[in-house]
């Protein structure tokens, strides 16, 4: 048998939570679909592909204080940053619910970062399946899938007559109580996602191909910006640096880009990557050969936007198709 | 970010006319309102527009550049210079919701100390006036 | 017109590179949606099928010259982005005797995004006055007479807004912004080897993506292009969340004209209203 929540009940649902919680959700901002706070159920887009940002955001702001210090008693008083806001994130997709899954990698490896598993903590997500994927999206390729409910503490599907509930995670049953569920035969859609990206073996591929010219020809096109990075669900490098106003310092870290030019330049001058083509090589390798390799998953979780908002068209699903190409051709060459 | 007393108003004045004639000013004793704070430049020339910017996005409530009249630049020619990169400027910050008149750009020559001290009593009181910019 | 202008440029590319005038001919190729156009880099006279032209060719591809330097290269240039390779020539950033300008009477680009096509032309398109390339070697395409000067309607509309709607307006926008610099990555004239944003003494903008910060990159950067914005719109096109930064680099473009009676990039030997001067003019400042 389903569960299933009619969109009425699901909308009185979602507005007494919003009464206690802040709950994010993908809204209309200008033209943009992005994560923002709601305070109403009529503000939430239910339709939509995916936002223009990942949600990341959530647990990995753009711009965060670390901790605070103060001169006191001819002390220092540091005060680190602690979050104390419960948060429901509504509507985040498979893909995207498994880029902060795979996140939990490098966040919560021994030391932990702090901030992140307090936000973890702190945040319920309800997921939504998607009905139908779209021309940008490979997530089957990259082991997950539009109604892939691993990652997240609820999991609703589209029915005719409301949403399929999944509860996965106890912290979604607490969420979920006292919410009557009518029971239903209804079997929701699978839906598929089409495109299939040839991901098996990219580890020895790329590897093979990593002095391979085809990356510096690759960079003649990218004019490295960081798009890419900042609105991938799993890009999670970071600067941080002081700031000083009225005798108050904070340690503030903010998103930052394997592909801006400053961003390995060490004490001295001196870039380890400094060309275009090894900086490019690098976001690429990060994702497909060193994340597995530290971590186990690809570090792409298929969502498409890269694919989308790169100014020049530089497509991963493509690099990954050449990689084999060129991989393969390489092997062949040295036995 | 205003001072307890009104508008906090940032003044950059050139070294060879306007600081003299601030200076002047001082000599004769000619009172004008404690809200601008100034700083000292080689030249009206030399003001870089992200040091106007930097001003108002810190806080300002204005920014009073002064400089040699026309003519009469200590380097022959950068008060010419900047006349043309503050128009420009002053239209941008407009569109961008900073009102022209937050940005004042006048030349005073170093025996124009009764001047620079009218010119400032002015400025600020029109700031009085507008407002702070941030009620923070 | 597509296929026509396609193949005199494709005979053109081969031309060149098999003359050996040129190592590398910078073009448009069809992208990985089938349809939409990227840039192209062509180094084998073999790979000039690969070249196409039609009205989803936007990008500027004149940024790229600035990789290229001391490297024999040709470009396709459509109108405005031939006043760009003006600007670069008359800023010394590029040799003339390097580069092959492959000139195209630009028919107008049309919105698109990845897998998204549509027949409305881009804004760009609206306001241009330059679909003729104004420096070439080689034309493609029949030179057409050019619309009557631009009423800079969308400024107009912004200013009767009031000041206070206007600073929310940016500050909204500022907030939108992820500093992720693509607006200046995709800008012909954005060539600083090092950024006024990324230098850190001083520190003019602050690590914080932030508003305030982002508001103070917005607003220099547009400043900084002063007399040098061709009106390609690069910037705004590659924005991935949609600031509307014509808007800014135009307000300043119609000051520039309005008191300088001056278009940049429309000759290779101008002087910018910015590096020079008129003793007795009337600028409205100190007056």
């Amino acid at each position: 048998m389903t569960k299933i929540i009619g969109k009425n009940e699901l909308e009185s649902w979602l507005s007494g939570i919003m009464k206690e919680r802040t709950v994010f959700a993908p809204t209309r901002v200008d033209d943009l679909i992005l994560f923002r706070p709601v305070q109403s159920a009529d503000e939430i887009v239910f339709d939509y592909e995916n936002t223009n940002l990942s949600p990341k955001e959530l647990f990995f702001p753009k711009t965060e204080t670390l901790f605070t210090a103060v001169p006191k008693d001819g002390d220092i008083e540091l005060t680190p940053t602690t979050v104390d806001q419960e948060v429901i994130l509504f509507g985040i997709r498979p893909c995207d619910a498994r880029g902060i899954a795979i996140l939990d990698g490098p966040f919560l490896d021994e030391p932990a970062d702090s901030l992140w598993s307090q936000h973890r903590e702190k945040t319920t997500m309800i997921g939504l399946s998607c009905t139908k994927p779209a021309p940008q999206c490979f997530c089957t390729s990259m082991g997950s899938a539009p109604n892939d409910a691993s990652n997240v503490d609820i999991m609703l599907t589209q029915v005719e007559d409301g949403y399929a509930v999944e509860t996965i995670t106890e912290k979604g049953e607490k969420l979920l109580q006292g919410v009557e569920l009518r029971e239903s035969d209804v079997q929701p859609p699978v839906p598929t996602c089409d495109v299939n990206i040839p991901a098996e073996g990219i580890v020895e591929a790329i590897t093979k191909m990593f002095d391979d010219p085809y990356w510096s020809r690759l960079a003649d096109r990218c004019i490295h910006c960081n798009v890419c990075a900042y609105v991938c669900p799993t890009c999670y490098c970071f600067d941080i640096r002081d700031r000083t106003d009225k005798g108050k310092t904070e340690r503030i870290r903010t998103w930052e880009s394997c592909q801006s030019k400053g961003f390995t330049r060490i004490a001295g001058g001196y870039d380890p990557r400094a060309d275009k083509g090894t900086r490019l090589r690098q976001r690429f390798c990060h994702k497909l050969l060193y994340f597995p390799q530290q971590f186990g998953a690809l570090g792409c979780v298929g969502c498409g936007r890269c694919v989308i908002a790169c100014p020049v068209n530089i497509d991963i699903r493509e690099i990954i198709s050449d990689v084999q190409k060129i991989g393969a051709e390489v092997g062949q060459g040295s036995n | 970010m205003s001072v307890d007393n009104g508008p906090l108003i940032i003044g950059f004045l050139c070294n060879w006319c306007s600081y003299a004639g601030a200076d002047m000013a001082g000599t004769s004793r000619a009172a004008y309102p404690a809200n601008i704070r100034i700083i000292r430049v080689p030249c009206s020339g030399r003001v870089d527009p992200l040091l106007i910017v930097k001003c108002f996005e810190e806080g300002a409530d204005a920014v009073l550049v002064a400089g040699c009249h026309p003519g009469d630049c200590h380097y022959n020619e950068g008060n010419y210079y900047s006349r043309r990169r503050f128009a420009l400027l002053r239209a941008l910050l407009d569109f961008m919701g900073i009102e022209k008149e937050r940005f004042q750009v006048e030349w005073v020559s170093a025996s124009e100390g009764k001047r620079f001290a009218k010119i400032v009593t002015k400025f600020t009181e029109e700031m009085i006036e507008r407002g702070s910019r941030k009620a923070s | 017109m597509g296929s026509d202008f396609t193949q005199q440029i494709r005979d053109k590319a081969k031309e060149l590179l098999e003359k050996g005038t040129v190592e590398c001919v910078i073009g448009y190729e069809t992208g990985s949606d089938g349809f939409s156009a990227r840039p192209a880099f062509i180094y084998e006279p073999a790979e000039v099928e690969r070249l196409v032209f039609d009205n989803t060719c936007s990008h500027n591809l004149v940024k790229y010259l600035l990789n290229k330097k001391g490297k024999p290269t040709a470009v396709i240039v459509k109108g405005c982005d031939s006043r760009s390779l003006n600007l670069l020539l008359s800023e010394k950033q590029i040799d003339r005797d390097n580069i092959f300008i492959i000139g195209v009477v630009c028919p107008g680009v049309v919105e698109w995004g990845w897998n998204n096509r549509s027949d409305q032309l881009q804004i760009r398109c609206n306001w241009c006055r330059q679909h003729n390339p104004v420096i070439y070697d080689f034309l493609v395409g029949e030179p057409v007479t050019e619309g009557p000067p631009d009423d800079f309607a969308d400024i107009a509309a912004m200013e009767t807004k009031s000041t206070e709607e206007r600073e929310a307006f940016w500050r909204e926008q500022a907030e939108h912004c992820v500093r992720c610099y693509a607006c200046r990555q995709a800008c012909p004239g954005c060539y600083c080897i090092d950024c006024f944003v990324e230098q850190l003494d001083p520190e003019w903008v602050g690590i914080r993506i932030a508003p305030e910060e982002n508001l103070m990159w917005n607003t220099i950067r547009a400043f900084h292009l002063a007399g040098r914005c061709i009106s390609c719109n690069e910037c705004e096109r590659v924005c991935p969340v949609n600031i509307p930064l014509s808007l800014l680099n135009r307000r300043i473009e119609r000051e520039v004209l309005g008191l300088f009676d001056y278009r940049a990039g429309m000759s290779e030997d101008a002087v910018a209203p910015l590096i020079t001067f008129m003793k007795d003019e009337k600028l409205g400042i100190g007056e």
